[in-house]
C-alpha cells in the first residue's frame, strides 16, 4: 500500500513539474485562429508620447463564431507590437512564426482574465522606444499557451500603424554634468601643461 | 688602470644603488616584482596598466548596454556595426601618432594628454540622441586605445630584455582586461541606477559617468606619480644632454622601412584585432542568440576580456621562456602556434550550438587569442631600438585595422549571421597568421632559417644610425640595448658569454 501511495505522489509531482515547465507545444502563429476583434483609439499616423499619452484598447470575441469557441480561453494578453518598418535591419525585433522565438511583440499593455469583451486604458510606459506600432491580443489557455489572437492591423501589418515617441533620457542634470566634467578635463590638461613648461625652465 | 677600473665599478654600483630593484647597464629593471610599487619601475608599471585599463573600460562601455541603447536611439544593425568599426578605427592613426609622441616627448606626457583629450567624448556619450551621435562618441572615445602604445613603450623603457616580454604582457593584458571588466561593470552600474528609481533610458546615460571619472583620475595619477625613464623624465634628460632629442623623419624612416614591423602589424590584427571585435559583438550575440538577459550576457562577455588577467601575461612569459632556450626563433614559433590555435577555436565557436558549449569554447579561444597578443609584444621590442615607439605604434595600429576590417566584412550589416561571421573570422585568423614565417632577424634567425653568419645585434641596431650620428654618440642607447639582448641568440649565444663584438668595459680606452 505504501508503495502505491508513493508512486501516486511521484506522479503528482511529475505532473506538477511538467505543468510548471510551461507550454511545451510548439505554437506557430500561422496556425492561430483570429477570433478576437481588437480595436484601439489610436488612428493611423497618430503620434503618442511615452509617459504622457494614453489610448484605450478594446477586444471582443467575434460573435459570428459558434458558441463555446472560447471555452479554453482563460487569460487575455494585450501587447504592443513593432510594425515592419521598425523591424527593418533590426534582428532583435524579428518576426518568427515559431512563437517562442518571435520578437515582434515585446511590451505588455495588459494581462487579465478572459472575458468575451473587455477594454483597457493604457498610458504609454516610459521605457517604450521610439518606433511604429500596432496592438495585438492573444488568448491564452490554462497553461499559458497562445490559442487565438486578434490585432488592430491587417495581415500585412500596414493598416492602422501609429507612432510612439520615446523619452530621450537626456535630463538637464545629465547634460550639465557632462559639460562640467568635460571642461574639468580640459582645464586639468592645461594646468599640467603649464606646470611642465615651468619645470622645463 | 687598476684605479680607473675600480672607480668605474664604484660609479656603476652607486648608479645602480639608487634603484630599489636590480638593474642592467641601461638602468632597466632585470626583475619584475608584481606586487611592488618600487619607484620608478614598478610604479610605472602600475600607472601604465591601470590608465590603459580605464581607456579600455570607456571604449567598450557601450556594447554591454546595447540592448538598451539601441532602443533609446532607434539604432539599426548597420548603425551599430558602423559605430563598432568607428570605435576601433580612430586608434589606428592615434597609435601611430602615439608611437612618435613617445619617441619625442616620452610616454608619461603622451599618454596623459591623450587620456585628457578623449575623456570629454566619454562624458558626451551621456547626451547623444541619434545614430550619428553614437558613432561620433564611440569614434573619439576609441582614440584612447592608443595608450596601448605608450604602455608598451614605457615597459620597454623600464624593463630589461629578459623581462620585457613579461612586463609588456602583464601591462597589456591587465589593460585589455578593461574590455572584459566593462561588460560586468556597466550592466551592474546600470541595474543599480535603475533600482534607485531611474527609467532605463536615463539609467544608461548616468552609467557612462563611471568610466569617464575613472579615466580622468588615472590621467592625473600618471602625471603626478609617473616618470618616463629610470633616470628621469624626458624634459629633464633632454636638458641635461643625457638623452638626445631625436629627429622625427629619421625615426619615421627607420620604422616604415623595416618589413618586420609591417608583418607584425598584420598578424597583430588577427589576435588583438579579433579580441576587440569580440569585445564589440559578443554580449549582443549571447543576448540575442541564447536569450540570456543583459546581466548574464554581460557576464559571459566579460569572461572573454577578463581572461586577459593571465592569458596575455602568460603569452609574454611564454615568449621569455622560449627565448631562454631557443632565442628569437623560439619567440616566433611560439607566436605562430598559439595564434593559429586561437584561430582554430574561433572556427569552432562559430559552429557551436549550445550555450554551455559556446561559453567553454569562448574561454579557450580567449586564452589563445590573448596569449598571442602577449607573444607578439615579446618580439616587437627587438624589431627596432631607435624607432621603438613607432614600431610599437604600427603593431598596435595594425591591431585596430584588423578589428575595423573584420567588423566591416563580417559584422557590419545583415549579410552574415553573427554565428557565421565568427566562423569566417576564425578562417581569416588562420590565413593571416602565416606571414610570421617570413620574419627573419639576421643576428638571430627566423622560424624557418637560422641566423646569417657574421651578423651581430650591434650591427643590426647600429645600422639605424648614420656614421655622422654615430660619431656624435647618439646611438649609445641602442648599443647598450644590443648588449643586453644577447640572450635572444638562444642557448648557444648565452653559452659564449658575450655577443661577439662586445669589449669588456674595463679594457676600453676612456681617454682617446
Amino acid at each position: 500500500m505504501a508503495g502505491l501511495r508513493l508512486s501516486k505522489t511521484t506522479i503528482a509531482l511529475l505532473l506538477l513539474i511538467v505543468c510548471h515547465v510551461g507550454p511545451s507545444i510548439a505554437v506557430l502563429f500561422s496556425q492561430l485562429p483570429k477570433t478576437l476583434i481588437v480595436t484601439a483609439t489610436t488612428k493611423s499616423g497618430d503620434v503618442l508620447h511615452a509617459g504622457e499619452d494614453k489610448f484605450t484598447v478594446t477586444w471582443a470575441l467575434n460573435n459570428s463564431l459558434p458558441a463555446g469557441a472560447d471555452a479554453n480561453y482563460k487569460t487575455v494578453k494585450v501587447l504592443l507590437c513593432y510594425a515592419p518598418i521598425s523591424q527593418h535591419d533590426r534582428k532583435w525585433r524579428k518576426t518568427n512564426n515559431f512563437l517562442k522565438k518571435d520578437k515582434t511583440c515585446q511590451f505588455t499593455v495588459v494581462k487579465q482574465d478572459y472575458t468575451a469583451t473587455g477594454k483597457h486604458e493604457y498610458t504609454v510606459a516610459r521605457d517604450i522606444p521610439t518606433a511604429s506600432y500596432f496592438v495585438r491580443a492573444y488568448a491564452l489557455d490554462a497553461s499559458g499557451t497562445q490559442v487565438a489572437f486578434g490585432q488592430t492591423t491587417d495581415a500585412n501589418k500596414t493598416a492602422n500603424i501609429f507612432d510612439i515617441v520615446g523619452i530621450t533620457g537626456r535630463t538637464t542634470g545629465i547634460f550639465v554634468s557632462a559639460i562640467v566634467f568635460s571642461a574639468f578635463s580640459g582645464v586639468a590638461l592645461a594646468f599640467f601643461y603649464v606646470v611642465e613648461n615651468k619645470k622645463k625652465k | 688602470m687598476a684605479d680607473k677600473s675600480s672607480s668605474l665599478e664604484v660609479e656603476q654600483q652607486s648608479d645602480a644603488a639608487q634603484f630599489k630593484m636590480p638593474v642592467d647597464s641601461d638602468h632597466k629593471a632585470t626583475e619584475f616584482w608584481l606586487f611592488s610599487f618600487a619607484k620608478p619601475h614598478m610604479r610605472a608599471f602600475h600607472l601604465s596598466w591601470f590608465s590603459f585599463f580605464c581607456c579600455f573600460v570607456s571604449s567598450f562601455a557601450a556594447p554591454p548596454l546595447l540592448p538598451v541603447i539601441r532602443d533609446n536611439l532607434s539604432l539599426t544593425t548597420t548603425d551599430i556595426g558602423n559605430a563598432g568599426i568607428a570605435s576601433v578605427s580612430g586608434a589606428v592613426f592615434a597609435r601611430l601618432a602615439m608611437g612618435t609622441a613617445c619617441d619625442l616627448v616620452g610616454p608619461r606626457l603622451a599618454s596623459a594628454s591623450l587620456i585628457f583629450i578623449t575623456t570629454p567624448a566619454v562624458y558626451c556619450s551621456s547626451v547623444i540622441e541619434s545614430a550619428t551621435g553614437f558613432l561620433l562618441v564611440r569614434f573619439f572615445t576609441g582614440f584612447s586605445l592608443a595608450t596601448f602604445v605608450s604602455t608598451q613603450f614605457w615597459m620597454s623603457s623600464m624593463f630589461s630584455p629578459p623581462k620585457v616580454g613579461l612586463a609588456n604582457g602583464v601591462a597589456g593584458g591587465w589593460g585589455n582586461m578593461g574590455g572584459g571588466a566593462t561588460q560586468l561593470i556597466m550592466p551592474l552600474v546600470y541595474e543599480l541606477i535603475k533600482k534607485i528609481g531611474s527609467t532605463n533610458f536615463i539609467a544608461w546615460r548616468i552609467a557612462f559617468f563611471i568610466p569617464g571619472v575613472m579615466q580622468t583620475c588615472s590621467a592625473i595619477a600618471v602625471l603626478m606619480f609617473g616618470q618616463d625613464m629610470p633616470d628621469g623624465n624626458y624634459n629633464k634628460l633632454h636638458k641635461a644632454g643625457e638623452k638626445h632629442k631625436d629627429n622625427f623623419s629619421e625615426v619615421f624612416k627607420h620604422a616604415v622601412t623595416n618589413y618586420r614591423g609591417w608583418i607584425l602589424a598584420l598578424t597583430y590584427g588577427y589576435c588583438f584585432g579579433v579580441e576587440l571585435t569580440i569585445d564589440n559583438i559578443i554580449a549582443q550575440y549571447f543576448y540575442d542568440r541564447f536569450g540570456v538577459n543583459i546581466s548574464k550576457a554581460g557576464t559571459i562577455a566579460a569572461s572573454f576580456g577578463l581572461a586577459n588577467i593571465v592569458s596575455r601575461p602568460g603569452g609574454g612569459l611564454f615568449s621569455d621562456y622560449l627565448s631562454k632556450f631557443f632565442g628569437m626563433r623560439g619567440r616566433l614559433w611560439g607566436l605562430w602556434v598559439v595564434q593559429t590555435l586561437g584561430g582554430v577555436f574561433c572556427v569552432i565557436l562559430g559552429r557551436t550550438n549550445s550555450l554551455a558549449g559556446s561559453i567553454v569554447v569562448l574561454l579557450l579561444f580567449s586564452l589563445f587569442c590573448q596569449a598571442a597578443c602577449g607573444l607578439t609584444f615579446g618580439v616587437v621590442p627587438f624589431v627596432s631600438r631607435r624607432s621603438l615607439g613607432l614600431i610599437s605604434g604600427m603593431g598596435g595600429g595594425g591591431g585596430n585595422v584588423g578589428a575595423a576590417l573584420t567588423q566591416l566584412i563580417f559584422f557590419h550589416n545583415s549579410k552574415y549571421s553573427t554565428k557565421d561571421g565568427i566562423f569566417y573570422m576564425g578562417i581569416m585568423i588562420l590565413v593571416c597568421t602565416l606571414p610570421i614565417a617570413l620574419i627573419h632577424f639576421p643576428q638571430w634567425g627566423g622560424m624557418l632559417c637560422g641566423p646569417t653568419p657574421g651578423c651581430t645585434s650591434e650591427d643590426y641596431y647600429q645600422s639605424e644610425w648614420s656614421n655622422h650620428e654615430q660619431q656624435k654618440g647618439y646611438h649609445t642607447a641602442s648599443l647598450r640595448f644590443a648588449e643586453n639582448s644577447v640572450r635572444e641568440g638562444g642557448r648557444s649565444a648565452r653559452g659564449s658569454g658575450h655577443s661577439k663584438h662586445t669589449v669588456p668595459v674595463e679594457t676600453s680606452p676612456t681617454d682617446v
